[in-house]
């Protein structure tokens, strides 16, 4: 039987390393989807995700299981985001990452390469990988980080406007002008959606 | 009544929460109605981000935790950390007087604190016996002041004025006289007996006050 996150976390808090390990098993996916999604390059995703796992080993201790593991491990996470945001710590290599993907499979005279990766599905797939990579690159790192935690972590306005150290309409007007920015670019007449935006700047 | 503002804030909500919206509130315009399709699309995309091309390869997992342990290893654990941070909030001169503190010999915890309350009680004590107050005679110092006084002295006389042209009541303002000088006599300080009447042998001082009552007799008029 898989020890509880409880068990794992008063391990970890005794100083048992494998137990925080396994901890650190549980809970990699996830963090690291949200730094890649913020930082839209895969080799500073992997610093900044295990950055946030040095941190929450070094304050592991002062866990008092007053939240879920992950609702800590989350604010830890978005510290380490909002650091990395004033330092400039990102590469910006969004561009550079979707080539790298199509390359491979496209040969030198442009033909799809393969039978499996070379299927329609998948070639938009990673036409539709690069759009919304390129879409959240456009964002500010701000907006980019509002509309993840309201998008892929379901996140109240009122949370991110804590963890963001903000207050709730302007949590609430990152999401919204994110939106308005992917809806133009991802949508298919591209076309600039007004009253969104208008929307947007009334908060 | 329909709100395109309104309705679209809430389609946002809607949308970003995964709740359904009611078919007849787009279905009444057709402005809302593309929003909503719009906004289901972007949407839709991103959530397809994290389903496909973002997610590593099971293979770069355990690479992952391996590099993530190695340097979870180097660093230094919480505990060692908060030793590291105390000793040099304290400083070398409280770990030196720490270290000659330090017994090698094991103390049972019970006599250890039996020891420590028997000296906090005999310091107490000891403390207590020596500010017992001790009785000590006042000490007295004389010290000489010269205060300089001016010598002044206020002579006050009153003058009376006989009118003995006055016939008929002459007698009567004689005794009159008589009896208010001895009423005026009575009421009069004891030091002002001791006046001389006359200057002669007074020395004056630097200022002399003297009050000369015209008209003193209680019957003129």
């Amino acid at each position: 039987m898989a020890d509880s996150d409880t068990e794992l976390i008063k391990r970890a808090q005794a100083q048992d390393l494998d137990a925080f390990c396994l901890l650190a098993e549980r809970y990699a996916r996830r963090i690291h989807l949200l730094a890649s999604h913020y930082c839209q390059n895969t080799q500073d995703a992997e610093d900044l995700s295990q950055e946030v796992w040095l941190k929450a080993y070094q304050a592991v201790q002062t866990f008092r299981f007053d939240s879920s593991f992950y609702t800590w491990l989350r604010r830890i996470t978005i510290n380490t985001f909002l650091n990395h945001r004033r330092s400039n710590f990102f590469r910006w290599r969004g561009q550079s990452t979707v080539v790298q993907l199509l390359s491979i499979d496209l040969d030198d005279s442009g033909e799809l390469v393969g039978s499996s990766s070379a299927s329609p599905e998948n070639i938009y797939n990673k036409l539709l990988f690069e759009n919304v990579v390129n879409a959240l690159a456009e964002l500010t790192a701000s907006q980019r980080l509002a509309f993840l935690l309201r998008h892929y972590e379901g996140m109240s306005y009122d949370e991110i406007a804590n963890a963001m150290n903000c207050s709730t309409g302007t949590a609430k007007k990152g999401v919204w002008r994110a939106i308005a920015k992917l809806r133009a670019r991802l949508s298919p007449d591209s076309h600039e959606p007004e009253p969104l935006i208008d929307l947007a700047s009334e908060y | 009544m329909h709100n395109c503002t309104e309705t679209k804030e809430r389609l946002i909500e809607l949308v970003l929460d995964g709740r359904p919206v009611e078919a007849s509130e787009l279905n009444a315009c057709a402005e809302c109605r593309a929003e909503f399709d719009a906004l289901n699309m972007t949407l839709r995309m991103t959530s397809r981000l994290s389903e496909t091309a973002a997610a590593p390869a099971e293979s770069y997992w355990s690479g992952y935790h391996e590099r993530l342990r190695g340097k979870l290893a180097t660093t230094p654990n919480p505990s060692h950390a908060e030793k590291q941070r105390r000793k040099e909030k304290l400083g070398p001169l409280f770990e030196t007087m720490r270290l000659c503190v330090r017994t090698q010999v094991r103390v049972p915890l019970p006599l250890a604190l039996a020891v420590i309350i028997a000296c906090l009680a005999l310091g107490v004590f000891a403390f207590r016996r020596t500010e017992t107050p001790v009785a000590q005679a006042p000490l007295l110092v004389h010290v000489p002041v010269q205060v300089p006084v001016v010598q002044e002295k206020v002579v006050t006389r009153v003058v009376y004025r006989d009118r003995r042209s006055s016939s008929r009541n002459s007698r009567r303002a004689i005794n009159d006289d008589a009896q208010t000088e001895s009423t005026f006599a009575k009421s009069r300080k004891p030091s002002t007996d001791e006046i001389p009447a006359s200057l002669n042998g007074f020395k004056p001082t630097d200022g002399i006050k003297l009050t000369v009552i015209k008209g003193g007799s209680p019957y003129e008029k």
